[in-house]
């Protein structure tokens, strides 16, 4: 293989990471990257100036992407955002941006929403001090308190709408005597766990590496023409589709028929194909497991082996050498090669980064032109292993530090080989490493220092890169670089044989699928709303494709986002790149709107996801619990309970004849309304006349008993709609003490809303003491049941694969090899075993959210 | 709970002072963490309506040089101009530098732009600051160098050359290139510089055109010490990278030299380390195979397998002729052991690598000579019963029916492989 006969001039510093913040500028200037080298000046410089492809530009069709596939039937919600996570206090601005979580208010909620689980086993210690039950306590300790006044000092309140509006003296002693042991424990066990998980949650928020690599390929079909698109779907996107897909050389891609799938047991987060000596292996990573299909010509995968990652994989990739072969790396800092016949091969194991400290637990590992030596890589550094040397041989081939020039709080993102192209393109020795910053080219010829280094600028993560191959003999290659949020650039390679790689005109970014929004009708602002959410949701795959037959160089480029879209655009690289060429903006076709907008038609058909967290309500289980006791009850107010039970909306008919043909009785106006009636006043300069007019009313004796009176017809037919509950009026229900309890005595504090409200029915049916004794039942189960459905279900799901395995290994990283499941292709129906297993996936959504997320539940007042 | 928050702010307000960027202690910096914040509503001091409009600015001017608008990003680069003005003296400061780097970016690519226009826009940006003054310098004369503009860039830069390698130094990185062809005009001119020149190419880094250029007049000038010298430093400094090409140089020059062999096979001995896969690696080859040394016959069937390893070099028929070659002749020369030592750490993955019956069908449809040699080689290392040997053995064609036949005999004759094994 030639070597560059003559190498970019670079000082060679060594060292740590710039402690410079700012991005260096001059990795920004791409013209003196595509001036050649001085030594082949001559040649090219028959007139004078030497040849420079100014010109070189990728033309997109439309003006933004276009949806390739129908909208999947699942809900999507674009889940945590900055807004959930951080402060929303006052900052002075800095020139440096400054990130706070919000604990406070993530705790605070805590607190109201579940008050049960932070207060109840603290409230269990302290149960003798308090006396639940009877009038004022004549016991001699003095420490016993009685509750039942406090309990009527709180009850006038709504707590979520304004909690310290009103303290009775016994609430502010008891808040003060009570506080610091109350608060300081919660404060002190969850503050830290939830500072941590929101921390977690913002990392994640800011780079989410799962889906690293990408999760959509194109495998290559009989033809140039037609392929098929591997990506998954569904809600928790474990469904594996394998969707063909024809490239016509003038029209857009059409999807043919139904695509076929595999049902997998847990989210895909990278798929790879490759076509090694004309066998195509497609790889697939999910959180813990990793599997391998060989696709025949017809394009039916034919599954091969199931790989199981006890720590969780982070990475795989596919050899380009050896067919079936396969790099597999763990968080656990292990890299192993992996093929069917051998099983797996342990090439490297360090917990710790290569370079310098750091606390990500993320690996990748690729090939290089040596078909027994890997690259090793994580945030800090990629090092290049012997497969067949003595453990813990290396060399680095990336530093993060002064060798590369990197800046401050730099990291790796991506690494990958960029030698499977064609022997007449670049050297097949390359490597792309890519930063948050920047894109390096390294050669493993020449560790350490990087042959092309460009400031790429991009808004988001670059998660992948494709090297597609030259469009035309002897033009350069384009090297397609996505990020997390839809950005998208394009840059032009060259440099084969004696020469070193540069990049070959400026680079260029393509439209992503926010640029997609002006083709869609406009929407009223909550679908629209819902749109731009869509089209805004995260990128997790990248795909590119050039039909190698078409006569003039078309390059098809499909997008896939978490919501499961498949989004596709086509270039054409500029037919005349003629000095006066410049970038025409392209525009909307008939077509393509027709298209947005049968792809939108679908999209609203589809439910939108259940609101993630809900503002929680006053409780009013317990009023209806109170008025179950009256006897006599005409229709509608049963009707209405019912109807809240069991949270549906209440019609017309559910009410029958209204209890009485009465009008209802008109809003009286409260203090507020005094308040802007007096506003009014003192706005129109009668301030005085409406203050003599107030005295003579408020003097009015006959006006106080009438307003009382009304103000008890209104509580007694609204009480259970307005949540108010005023205890001097309601005196009247003659109740037993059994029923009065529930109120202070703890209620099974976890259970989902639907079970609520039918426990609440099964109540009806159960004599009263039974329902005591089941109360008590339940009430000691509260911290067992609060287990997270996500938590205890992958448990059975793992089991449930290892309840299968033919031929299991024990690795040396404590994985097993198991065979895969196999699942019949297209159309494939997904029995009931399955589906609660796709149920049990914890998807991005899905995934455990904050306390405060979690639909709200019935709090009572106290934890005891 | 408000004791909490206040604690969380004090100690994040305490620590952050410098790394705001950073956050919980991964130490890595988001670029894009400023677009999230900016989605949160925060109160106090907003940033400044002109800082604002700049960045904004700077924004438009990117997204139009990514999307190929010269002309829209020359219009947004006239608005940027008013940064200087900037009250902000950090941000004024920086401002020239991005001004230049853009719009010297724009003006290469605009397709209005003219050479003068080039020229006037470098002339005017000198003027703002020294260190600006000589960065720009030499950028400038690069683009009229590779406009074909020989005196001009000459004019501009010996000006400069009395003191730039001083004030150079720094920036070299950076501006390589102008260095590079700017050191390559001053040779003619003055050989003062070359002091210079060797002060500079005594310092860690890749310096590949000084290095050339400075043996070069070296050599011209009859100092073959000094260029030796030169290159061995260059080659053997453990402080600079290990550039393969500072081992090509120096072989090259050796040979040049008319060196003894053994020197030269030292030179390439290293170089094989570094890069096994290079096209010296054959003529390492050859140079072993003359060697009286037994080692070195040996080291030289290591060398062959060696640059096989590599997948650009899979079809390299040179190599593959040089081994079928020279495997016979070690196992004629009772050298079993040297060829199973090789042969032990590749026979698990050579068989998929070189020899599968793909590459069989398509070596032969492509290049029959190559493949004639790789059955050969295939047939000795793993027997006839091999695919590729066998799918080989069976073609039958006019030309190479005789050749085929000698490569049976061969095969039957020197196979590794015993049957009875």
């Amino acid at each position: 293989m030639d070597f560059p006969s003559s190498l970019r001039p670079t000082l060679f510093r060594t060292g740590p990471l710039g402690l410079s913040n700012v991005p260096d500028m001059s990795f920004m200037c791409s013209w003196r990257d595509t001036l050649t080298l001085p030594e082949s000046l001559p040649k090219n410089s028959e007139n004078g100036a030497p040849h420079l492809s100014t010109g070189l530009l990728w033309e997109p069709e439309t003006p933004g992407p276009l949806p390739l596939l129908p909208p999947g039937p699942d809900p999507w919600d674009p889940g945590v955002t900055a807004q959930d996570l951080l402060f929303r206090g006052g900052f002075p601005f800095r020139r440096k941006p400054q990130a706070v979580l919000d604990v406070t208010e993530q705790l605070s909620r805590f607190l109201w929403d579940h008050g049960d689980i932070a207060f109840a086993p603290l409230g269990k210690l302290m149960l003798e001090n308090f006396k639940l039950e009877g009038a004022r306590s004549r016991s001699k300790k003095k420490t016993v308190v009685s509750v039942k006044r406090l309990l009527q000092d709180l009850g006038g309140h709504q707590p979520w709408g304004c909690p310290w509006a009103f303290l009775s003296f016994r609430q502010r002693r008891f808040s003060i005597l009570g506080g610091p042991v109350l608060g300081k424990s919660v404060a002190s066990l969850l503050g830290e766990l939830l500072y941590e998980e929101l921390a977690t949650r913002w990392e994640q928020l800011l780079l989410d590496d799962a889906f690293t690599g990408g999760a959509l390929a194109w495998v290559p079909g009989r033809t140039a023409q037609v392929g098929q698109l591997v990506y998954p779907a569904g809600g928790a996107l474990d469904k594996l589709c394998f969707q063909e897909v024809s490239l016509t050389p003038g029209g857009d891609p059409q999807a043919l028929g139904d695509p076929g799938h595999i049902q997998l047991q847990g989210p895909v987060r990278q798929v790879v194909t490759r076509t090694v000596q004309g066998e195509s292996l497609l790889a697939v990573r999910s959180d813990y497991h990793c599997a391998l299909w060989k696709v025949s010509k017809q394009g039916r995968p034919a599954p091969l082996q199931v790989l199981q990652v006890g720590k969780g994989a982070t990475g795989i990739s596919l050899s380009p050498h050896l067919p079936g072969e396969l790099a597999v790396c763990s968080r656990s800092g292990a890299v192993c090669l992996w093929t069917p016949q051998d099983g797996l091969q342990q090439v490297y194991k360090d917990p710790e980064t290569l370079v310098f400290c750091d606390p990500s637990p993320w690996r990748w590992a690729d090939f290089t032109a040596h078909p027994r030596v890997l690259t090793v890589g994580d945030r800090t550094g990629v090092k290049m292993i012997d497969a067949q040397g003595p453990p813990g041989c290396g060399l680095l081939l990336f530093r993060g530090g002064a060798e590369a020039s990197c800046q401050k709080g730099e990291r790796v993102l991506l690494t990958q080989y960029l030698g499977e192209c064609s022997p007449e393109s670049l050297h097949p020795t390359l490597h792309l490493i890519c930063t948050q910053f920047s894109l390096y080219l390294v050669d493993e010829r020449l560790p350490l220092v990087p042959m092309l280094k460009w400031n790429h600028d991009l808004p988001s993560a670059p998660l992948w890169a494709q090297l597609l191959p030259p469009p035309r003999p002897g033009c350069p290659q384009p090297l397609l670089l996505g990020g997390q949020g839809g950005h998208l650039q394009l840059l032009h390679l060259t440099g084969e044989g004696a020469s070193a790689p540069r990049l070959a005109g400026p680079p260029q970014s393509l439209p992503s699928s926010s640029d997609s929004l002006s083709a869609f009708p406009l929407l009223e602002p909550k679908s629209q709303w819902r749109l731009q959410e869509r089209l805004k949701a995260p990128t997790i795959g990248l795909a590119a494709t050039i039909p190698s037959s078409a006569s003039e160089p078309v390059l098809s480029l499909f997008q896939l986002s978490v919501a499961g879209d498949v989004f596709y655009q086509r270039l054409h690289l500029q037919a005349d790149p003629g000095p006066n060429s410049c970038a025409s903006t392209a525009s909307w076709t008939p077509q393509a709107t027709a298209c947005c907008s049968r792809w939108l038609k679908a999209l609203l058909k589809v439910p939108p996801a259940p609101p993630v967290w809900a503002a929680p309500t006053f409780s009013h289980r317990r009023l209806l619990g109170r008025m179950e006791q009256r006897e006599v009850e005409p229709k509608g107010p049963e009707a209405l309970r019912a109807a809240m039970a069991e949270g549906r909306l209440l019609r017309q008919r559910d009410l029958g004849s209204l209890p009485s043909a009465e009008p209802p009785p008109t809003p009286e106006p409260g203090p507020e309304d005094e308040l802007s009636t007096r506003l009014e006043a003192a706005w129109e300069g009668q301030l005085a006349t409406w203050w003599e007019r107030q005295q003579g009313r408020s003097s009015g004796p006959g006006r106080q008993p009438k307003r009382r009176k009304r103000r008890t017809q209104l509580s007694s037919t609204f009480s259970s709609l307005s949540g108010r509950l005023d205890l001097s009026d309601a005196t009247s229900p003659p109740h037993s003490p059994d029923r009065a309890s529930p109120e202070a005595r703890p209620r099974p504090p976890v259970t989902p809303p639907s079970q609520e409200s039918t426990q609440e029915l099964w109540a009806r049916d159960v004599p009263s003491e039974r329902q005591q004794t089941l109360r008590d039942y339940m009430a000691r189960l509260p911290l067992q049941g609060d287990t997270p459905q996500g938590v205890s279900l992958p448990l059975s799901q793992t089991s449930s694969i290892r309840a299968t395995p033919s031929r299991p290994q024990t690795l040396p990283d404590g994985t097993a090899e198991l065979p895969p499941r196999r699942k019949t292709l297209r159309g494939a129906t997904v029995s009931s075993s399955q589906t609660s297993s796709i149920r049990a996936t914890p998807s991005r959504q899905q995934a455990p959210v904050l306390s405060g997320s979690q639909p709200h539940r019935k709090k009572p007042r106290m934890g005891f | 709970m408000s004791d909490f928050s206040e604690e969380l702010i004090r100690s994040k307000t305490e620590d952050d002072k410098e790394e705001s960027c950073v956050f919980s202690g991964t130490g890595m910096s988001f670029p894009w963490l400023q677009k999230h914040i900016g989605t949160v509503e925060t109160g106090g001091k907003k940033e400044k309506d002109f800082a604002q409009t700049t960045s904004a600015c700077l924004g438009f001017i990117q997204e139009a040089l990514l999307k190929h608008q010269w002309q829209q990003a020359a219009d947004y680069m006239h608005s940027y101009f008013q940064i200087l003005e900037d009250s902000d003296s950090h941000k004024r400061q920086a401002a020239p530098e991005i001004i230049w780097k853009l719009g010297s970016e724009i003006l290469f690519y605009h397709p209005k732009s003219s050479v003068e226009t080039f020229n006037t826009f470098a002339d005017r940006m000198k003027n703002i600051g020294v260190m600006n003054y000589l960065k720009i310098s030499l950028q400038h004369a690069l683009y009229l160098l590779h406009h074909g503009m020989l005196e001009d860039a000459n004019r501009n830069l010996s000006f400069h050359c009395t003191y730039i390698p001083h004030l150079l130094y720094p920036f070299i990185y950076e501006d390589d290139y102008a260095y590079n062809t700017a050191s390559q005009n001053m040779f003619d001119h003055s050989w003062k510089t070359s002091v210079n020149l060797r002060a500079l190419i005594q310092t860690p880094g890749v310096w590949d055109p000084f290095v050339k250029s400075y043996v070069e007049m070296l050599e011209f000038y009859g100092d073959q010490d000094g260029a030796r010298e030169v290159l061995t430093n260059y080659a053997y400094d453990e402080k600079f990278p290990s550039n393969p090409n500072a081992h090509i140089y120096l072989y090259n020059f050796l040979k040049r030299e008319k060196a003894p062999r053994e020197k030269l096979i030292s030179v390439l001995k290293i170089l094989y380390q570094i890069v096994p896969s290079h096209k010296l690696m054959l003529e390492f080859h050859r140079l072993l195979r003359k060697s009286e040394k037994e080692d070195h016959h040996k080291l030289g069937l290591e060398v062959l397998f060696g640059v096989l390893d590599f997948a650009g070099c899979t079809k390299n028929i040179t190599a593959w002729k040089y081994l079928a070659k020279y495997l016979r002749q070690t196992l004629m020369g009772n050298h079993l052991a040297w060829v199973q030592e090789e042969w032990k750490t590749r026979k698990n993955w050579w068989p998929s690598f070189h020899f599968s019956s793909f590459w069989a069908k398509s070596d032969w449809k492509e290049d029959k000579a190559l493949a004639c040699e790789k059955a050969l080689v295939a047939g000795i290392l793993l027997g006839k019963g091999c695919r590729y040997f066998r799918f080989i053995s069976k073609q039958d064609d006019q030309v190479l029916r005789k050749k085929i036949k000698q490569i049976k005999k061969s095969v039957k004759k020197h196979s590794v492989v015993n049957p009875g094994l």
